[in-house]
């Protein structure tokens, strides 16, 4: 009898664990997301007035943001109990420009951009409405992979950045009015105008090349002087080195070369007539302006929106699906321990009754001979109650053998899972066997039993007591 | 002898009803024991002994009258109280023992001794004492299953003395038990009466275990129809017929010449010489009275 509660005790509990792991998971996500969300928004509301020029026909998306699966590193693990594993999201690269992905380095990496001649494309400058014009150079470097064709035949060879060379042209105009730089040093200081020589790191970068501010750290056999260093923030410029455009361009022989031109207009509402000037003078050219860049953002916010949610209520459902057969399970186990509990108690009192019938003679004698009808009465209480404390110890044997055989049996199994990003991301088996008897347990049960026992003996002892001393007479 | 009236039951009536019928057990009973009698209640079924034992023994109460036990009237008494006098004034002896079986010798006679005030080691001492007295030392240890039944019906004698009670009530407490084992029985309640002074009273319809009291009463239909002595006087050194004085070695009365006595020519081996021994007396007492 104690088995089943055992057993729903452990059921309940892995489903609450489940159901509390779901919802630390999916809470993460969210704010995971929506921070990262929030960065990139306040990074392209500070350009509103920036328009992106680059020779990228095959990249259209202004920002590589990857939905892949390494991206999303969510994969909770299988539940059992334990707490959810580790939980990092970084969904996806939102970058200004081209940004080489941390993966898919060939599809939006360094080489996505083709370098542009700078004097070629110097008129930019001249369009009515354009304040400056910032041409950068990003080179990715990195090391080739061979990855097996996952559709079968043959290999391929794959880069994987390691770091991004960002060449900024540090004139104090640019450096001063515009958001040319990154704004979050972590140590050192920030890229000066004038700055040559010099290097700011990403932390990715001081951990790849082992450096620190104030050293000296060498760059493609050129020696640079790190000068800070820059957090990583919603826009992807974990691999990015910046420096200064001519060092970058003669590091890399693009001297003379950008892939990208950050055009600055003078008023916000000017950006989409520049923008279609830029595309009128240099068809060629892929253009894109900060609120077509926020668009995309937001229809990408939306998907991963709707894809958490549709996660998040899948797995609820699954939950509460769960849940409820196990309610209605916990209520038949509690509907059969109700009746249990009403059997035991008329079966100590028959038991009880018949005893108190058998023995008439013998507690007539201890009438007879001056028991009182208390202790009499009392007697036979103890009696009842030693039994049933008696049976309660049989019971926990039992019972500590047979609960989690039983709960496996007789509860049913939770296995939620959900996708997230296409990652089944959370998934939970019931863990049955886990059905065991707690201390609190044993102490209700003792107390049941003696509860039983008493209420059952009750009646019983109460005939006793009444018993008459003249039974003792009776000759049989 | 000391005259002290132990138990005085005066004008006792029990009527016991039977649907609408009553029927009466008891009319107009009186009797007087005195402290250190040996009494013998006789009669057919159905005259009324057990009722008259049930009622003196506190576990019937009489419909009318009085029951004087201790010059206390246990007629007036509630349950309440009626247990301790019980436990305290009364010692039965049942025909089938009414040992508890799961406790031995000594446990059972320290029974009664319960809820006095009496410690565990001194009540086990007093326990064995008793079982000494009644000739069963030794066997202190030892459960009602493997005692012969004259060895239980001697426990049961010692469980009833363990309160020092006013008066040992003793129903049949011959009636299962054998010849060789009615006679110990008899014989053990003789020398208690003799010896300790205790007060006995035994309910029986065996003449011969009568015949051993000091004074025999017959019950016919919840009176008391007849009285007589018994030859246990003679022990006390009194003629049970004159009353007289008897020297310890006399076999007749000196007073009256009747046979007090029977000298003994060979000793009772066997259990039928005691029955023809036993009878004989029996009916010379008859005769005579």
């Amino acid at each position: 009898m104690i088995s089943i509660p055992a057993g729903i005790a452990a059921n309940q509990k892995t489903t609450q664990t489940l159901t509390n792991n779901l919802s630390d998971a999916i809470a993460q996500t969210q704010q995971s997301l929506n921070r990262t969300i929030a960065q990139t928004e306040e990074s392209i509301n500070q350009t509103l007035t920036q328009i992106d020029c680059s020779l990228t026909p095959s990249a259209p998306q202004g920002f590589g943001f990857s939905p892949d699966i390494g991206n999303f590193s969510g994969q909770i693990g299988q539940f059992g109990g334990s707490p959810p594993a580790d939980f990092n999201f970084t969904p996806g690269q939102f970058g200004r420009g081209s940004t080489p992905g941390e993966f898919g380095a060939g599809a939006f990496g360094g080489g996505g951009s083709n370098p542009m001649n700078q004097t070629y494309y110097a008129d930019i400058a001249d369009v009515a409405g354009v304040t400056a014009v910032a041409p950068v150079l990003q080179a990715s470097e990195g090391h080739n992979v061979t990855v097996d064709n996952p559709f079968g035949g043959r290999t391929f060879a794959r880069m994987i950045a390691d770091y991004v060379i960002e060449g900024i042209p540090l004139t104090s105009n640019l450096v001063d009015n515009y958001p040319i730089l990154p704004t979050n040093i972590t140590s050192g200081r920030n890229l000066q105008a004038g700055d040559v020589g010099k290097v700011l790191l990403s932390e990715n970068n001081s951990a790849l090349f082992g450096a620190a501010v104030g050293s000296t750290v060498s760059i493609l056999g050129e020696d640079f002087e790190v000068v800070g260093i820059h957090g990583s923030s919603g826009v992807s410029d974990r691999l990015i080195l910046y420096m200064n455009l001519s060092d970058a361009q003669a590091l890399t022989n693009n001297t003379g070369y950008v892939t990208t031109l950050h055009v600055y207009v003078n008023d916000a509402t000017e950006v989409t007539n520049v923008a279609s000037a830029v595309s009128v003078l240099h068809p060629e050219l892929d253009v894109t302006t900060a609120q077509e860049r926020l668009e995309q953002l937001q229809n990408l916010q939306s998907t991963y929106q709707t894809q958490l949610e549709n996660a998040q209520s899948t797995y609820e459902s699954q939950v509460q699906n769960a849940q409820a057969t196990m309610n209605q399970t916990n209520m038949q186990a509690f509907q059969e321990i109700g009746v249990a509990v009403v059997a035991t108690s008329l079966i100590v009192l028959f038991v009880m009754l018949y005893t108190v019938r058998e023995r008439t003679k013998e507690i007539g004698t201890l009438k007879a001979i001056g028991f009182s009808n208390r202790s009499v009465m009392s007697q036979f209480m103890l009696e009842g109650v030693l039994l049933s404390l008696l049976a309660g110890v049989v019971a926990i044997v039992i019972g500590s053998v047979a609960a989690p055989l039983l709960s496996s049996v007789l509860l049913p199994s939770v296995s939620p899972v959900a996708n997230l990003f296409g990652v089944r991301a959370v998934t939970a088996t019931t863990p049955t066997a886990a059905a065991s008897l707690s201390p609190e347990l044993m102490v209700t049960t003792f107390g049941v039993a003696v509860l039983l026992g008493a209420v059952g003996s009750l009646y019983p002892a109460w005939r006793a007591a009444k018993t008459r001393p003249a039974e003792a007479m009776r000759y049989e | 002898m000391n005259s002290e009236a132990v138990l005085k039951i005066e004008n006792v009536t029990k009527t016991y009803s039977l649907g609408k019928r009553s029927v009466p057990a008891l009319s107009n009973l009186n009797l007087q024991v005195k402290k250190g009698e040996f009494v013998a209640i006789m009669g057919p079924s159905g005259s009324g002994k057990t009722t008259l034992l049930n009622v003196i023994g506190c576990i019937d109460k009489p419909t009318s009258g009085k029951v004087l036990l201790d010059n206390v009237d246990v007629a007036e008494l509630a349950e309440g109280e009626l247990y301790k006098i019980r436990r305290n004034k009364i010692g039965f002896v049942f025909q089938s023992f009414n040992l508890l079986p799961y406790l031995n010798a000594r446990e059972n006679v320290e029974l009664p001794m319960e809820n006095n005030s009496k410690s565990k080691a001194e009540r086990s001492i007093k326990a064995k004492e008793l079982l000494a007295t009644v000739g069963l030392s030794g066997r202190e240890e030892h459960r009602p299953q493997r005692l012969s039944q004259g060895e239980q019906q001697r426990v049961a004698i010692a469980r009833a003395l363990a309160n020092d009670p006013a008066i040992i009530l003793a129903d049949e407490p011959t009636g299962n038990l054998d010849i060789k084992n009615k006679h110990e029985i008899v014989k053990l309640l003789a020398n208690l009466n003799l010896n300790n002074g205790t007060t006995i009273i035994v309910v029986t319809h065996d003449s011969q275990v009568a015949a051993h009291t000091e004074r025999m009463l017959f019950l016919t239909d919840g009176k008391i129809i007849r009285e007589k002595e018994g030859l246990h006087l003679a022990k006390k050194n009194i003629c049970p017929y004159c009353k007289g004085k008897l020297q310890p070695t006399d076999e007749n009365c000196p007073n009256c010449g009747k046979t007090v006595r029977f000298k003994k020519k060979v000793p009772p081996a066997k259990d039928k010489h005691d029955e023809t021994l036993a009878m004989s007396q029996t009916k010379h007492c008859d005769k005579e009275v």
